[in-house]
């Protein structure tokens, strides 16, 4: 048995859903096989990770004028 | 007051009630459109077109989703109006699967996510970033990995199968870490 089954291309090319549906299929057994042993990868989903981190720490508040303007906008009061 | 009776109330014509929705979900509502179209102008314009549509059709929710679902499906479809109404926009192809993952030397990034809550030069990748990825996959990839609805509710919301969304959030995963990592990889 070869130890790279599977190509660092394949393991970045699949989702294994962190849902957790398909988590225990064999594909996705071995690519965290893969995974365990190939720095390439792991840095690979680390920043896919931390993308994903990135865009839900970026966040807006809405304005008290602009909240003031939906209100009014609406037709509604707020009291 | 739960939300159905709210939603009930609402329904029978309460503004009180209507007020109380709007203030509910206004911050969600508001952040979700500048995470879609990165503007706080356009954010606040989509805001106020969405909570407009919910006034006129509260009657028509009919309780078999989740009020934050149908919210969420409302907003999507405002976004994407937008969207189309600046289509001279570039944005990148995202067909070609092959040319989103190259394979070999991948770095490793040093900046902590944490770093964006303080650093506007962060801020300024990040939007670049997203704005370059078409309208249809970055609703995808903000409602499933942002704001961290299931798959299957995601797919709901913006019409595609199961398969179909996870094809799209792939893809915009990947071309998103890309774009980043032409920034981030040396910092
Ligand atoms: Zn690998």
């Amino acid at each position: 048995m070869s130890k790279k089954k599977i190509s660092c291309k394949e393991v970045m090319d699949y989702i294994c859903d962190h849902a957790g549906e398909s988590f225990d299929s064999p594909k996705c057994r071995e690519i965290k096989e893969h995974l365990n042993e190939c720095e390439n990868c792991k840095h690979f989903f680390e920043s896919v990770d931390k993308t994903i981190s990135f865009y839900k720490i970026y966040n807006v508040q809405i304005p008290d004028e602009a909240h003031k303007r939906l209100l009014s906008y609406l037709g509604l009061n707020d009291e | 007051m739960t939300e159905t009776e709210l939603i009930k109330k609402a329904q029978e014509g309460d503004r009180k009630a209507l007020t109380e929705l709007v203030k509910r979900y206004e911050q969600t509502i508001y952040n979700f459109s500048f995470k879609v179209c990165r503007d706080r102008e356009k954010a606040e314009h989509t805001m106020q077109e969405t909570f407009m549509s919910m006034v006129k059709s509260i009657k028509q929710f009919s309780g078999r989703s989740k009020f934050s679902t149908w919210l969420y499906t409302i907003v999507s479809n405002h976004c994407l109006m937008m969207a189309r109404a600046q289509k001279n926009k570039y944005h990148a192809s995202l067909d070609d699967e092959n040319s989103l993952i190259d394979e070999s030397h991948i770095a490793d990034w040093k900046v902590t996510p944490e770093k964006v809550t303080e650093n506007n030069e962060l801020k300024k990748i990040l939007d670049e970033a997203i704005e370059k990825l078409p309208y249809d996959y970055r609703i995808v990839f903000i409602l499933r990995d942002v704001e961290g609805l299931s798959t299957a509710e995601t797919g709901k919301i913006v019409g595609l199968s199961v398969p179909a969304v996870k094809s799209r959030l792939h893809r915009a995963r990947a071309f998103l870490r890309n774009e980043l990592d032409k920034k981030l990889r040396n910092e």
